[in-house]
């Protein structure tokens, strides 16, 4: 029990320094189109800037993504959930946790794939810039590792509610 | 397995999962890459990140984030405040000249934001409470804030069509521009429908008193320039874009940052407004890209396993129905999903099965973007479940309760349907302001 507290914390530490610095990426996505824009009207307009503002994005979603979960920005569908207790709903998230964790490995499977691929051959975009792809590619496989340390830990905050919530009311009856 | 049924597993086990309350993203997700395990063949298992790959690749998606900040910064710094006291003194004399004046900052709000939060926020911050205050009648005030704000998603910027635009493979030009006219025409019949409401029972929105109308014309003028900020912010945007100076998602840099700068020249970017800012829209972007990012999976494997090609046949082969008939039954059942799904999701998930169906029946998907959209913001506010609802609900003063807030709704509903109605019966609303900036 205790060690999945420490996980979680650990987790939700290290997934919320990442968010913070995603969220910054803002910023970054917006100097990039906005010298993109006056490049274009004034000087000559540059090949790089909307290719990169993409990658940036990438990062955004990606390493923010964990941050997004802590704060419970993702919707859910409550039509029968939002009516449960914190009880059920920790129970039932318990157990669909599992897809969010399956969906995440498959992205993960397919990413560390392309991945190696960019890295043997290393591949580029088809554009006049003609970046390497490999970084890119690091960077989501990265916001996915981020991701499903989160969603594990998202599961383990679900045990854990679970067995306090019952400790504190053993004659629990289930509806809130 | 035959098409159809991979179509009715696929659909039904994604709703089954969407009904246990987990994330959808990843309830979405879970079954597209399990469907394109099973029954894709070779390479399914990589589905997943490719369609994160052809995510980064949709340039238009850049648009999200500037636009949903844009709205953050104009809601939580209160830019938009001098813009309500405008309509407040300029209106304020005939009956319900408040609750119009607050629909034509609906308008302005909508024309410098892609979403109907911001409208939302500031309709309830700031104008409800004066509306109250004036003894404007609590259910009617709260539909037209509610409706007022639906219109930021069809009035250009509308992050819905840029969705609608990346699903459907149209030009975002083109379906902005087709949602102007509509969108100026949803909001003239909101304003007669309040203007005729409060001219038969007046005690609705009762005109203000004179007293608090004397202010000198000097400052009636300084009210005006308020007006001002909105155009500036749209035209920032609008003109290098339709003129071709810079690209769809340059504009949309354009007008975050000059949405940001007035903010900072106003004094009103305090760290506290900066940090909600960025946070939220973090939290915002990141829901939008995790659902997209899903739903582009499943729409991926739902095609290409050949359930799309298997509903079409279905309506147009076996059925053998009239392609009107078919567009009114998918708007039908649109809204009765609208009702009870989340419209997030429902978005996304309506989208990739709809736009092919409508693609094979001949019709333009310029226009039924226009469709699909005035579709979403009935969605979104009707009971039990929308999104407007619920946000309103959250921002609403506690003396306005669920209930009212329900019955709030009904004749804008109305209303928003009779706009649907004209729009499909004549398409030129919609079509002939992007047929004539881009065909002159």
């Amino acid at each position: 029990m205790h060690l999945l507290h420490s996980y979680v914390a650990t987790i939700d530490k290290l997934n919320y320094r990442f968010g913070r610095l995603a969220m910054y990426l803002l910023l970054v996505m917006l100097a990039i189109l906005f010298w993109s824009s006056v490049s274009k009207v004034f000087f000559r307009p540059s090949l790089w800037t909307l290719e990169l503002a993409q990658f940036v994005m990438v990062g955004y979603y990606m390493i923010g993504g964990p941050y997004s979960i802590q704060m419970g920005s993702n919707v859910r569908m409550d039509l029968l959930y939002g009516r449960r207790s914190d009880y059920e709903k920790a129970c039932i998230d318990a157990v669909t946790v599992i897809c969010l964790f399956v969906f995440l490995c498959f992205l993960l499977y397919g990413g560390i794939n392309s991945l190696t691929y960019s890295l043997k051959f290393s591949e580029r975009s088809y554009s006049a810039w003609q970046p390497y792809m490999w970084p890119v590619k690091m960077v989501m496989v990265l916001g996915i590792v981020l991701m499903l340390l989160q969603s594990v830990a998202e599961f383990f905050r679900d045990i854990i509610k679970i067995k306090s919530l019952k400790n504190d009311s053993s004659n629990y009856v289930g509806d809130a | 397995m035959s098409y159809e049924a991979i179509a009715i597993l696929m659909f039904s086990s994604m709703m089954l999962l969407l009904m246990t309350g987990q994330r959808v993203f990843a309830a979405i997700g879970f079954v597209a890459v399990i469907s394109a395990f099973f029954l894709y063949g070779t390479g399914g298992s990589e589905l997943g990140f490719s369609a994160s790959m052809k995510l980064m690749k949709w340039y238009p998606l850049l648009t999200l984030p500037m636009f949903v900040f844009m709205g953050y910064v104009m809601s939580e710094s209160r830019i938009a405040d001098d813009l309500y006291r405008m309509f407040h003194v300029w209106m304020g004399q005939i009956n319900g000249g408040l609750a119009i004046g607050t629909i034509a900052l609906m308008v302005l709000i909508s024309a410098m934001n892609g979403l109907s939060v911001a409208g939302m926020a500031i309709g309830a911050t700031i104008a409800l409470p004066e509306l109250l205050k004036r003894n404007y009648d609590k259910i009617m005030i709260t539909g037209v804030i509610q409706a007022g704000s639906s219109l930021g998603i069809l009035v250009p910027p509308s992050v819905v069509l840029v969705l609608y635009a990346m699903i459907a493979r149209q030009p975002v030009g083109q379906l902005w521009l087709a949602g102007v006219f509509p969108g100026l025409m949803m909001a003239f019949l909101f304003i007669v429908y309040v203007a005729v409401r409060c001219r038969l029972q007046p005690h609705l929105g009762p005109a203000l008193k004179d007293k608090e109308l004397n202010i000198p014309m000097k400052e009636k003028m300084r009210l005006l320039r308020a007006g001002l900020l909105p155009v500036f912010i749209f035209i920032t945007m609008m003109v290098p874009f339709v003129n071709g100076w810079t690209s769809l998602v340059e504009s949309s840099a354009l007008g975050a940052v000059s949405a940001f700068v007035v903010a900072c020249l106003r004094g009103r970017m305090t760290r506290e407004v900066f940090e909600n800012s960025m946070r939220k829209t973090l939290g915002i972007s990141c829901m939008f890209m995790w659902i997209i990012l899903a739903a582009l999976a499943f729409g991926a494997v739902f095609d290409g396993l050949g359930a799309g090609r298997a509903l079409e046949d279905l309506f147009v082969g076996q059925l053998g129905l009239n392609p009107w008939v078919i567009i009114i039954l998918m708007q039908l059942s649109f809204l009765l999903m609208g009702t009870f799904l989340d419209d997030t999701a429902m978005l996304v998930i309506v989208a990739p099965l709809y736009v092919p169906l409508v693609k094979a029946l001949g019709f333009d998907l310029v226009w039924y973007g226009v469709l699909y959209t005035i579709t979403c913001q009935i969605a979104y506010m009707t009971p039990p479940f929308g999104y407007n609802l619920f946000l309103m609900k959250a921002m609403a003063p506690p003396n306005i309760s669920i209930i009212d807030i329900y019955r709030s709704v009904i004749p804008f509903v109305f209303v928003m349907v009779l706009a649907l109605v004209m729009v499909m019966l004549f398409p030129e609303i919609a079509l002939w302001l992007p047929d004539y900036v881009y065909n002159k």
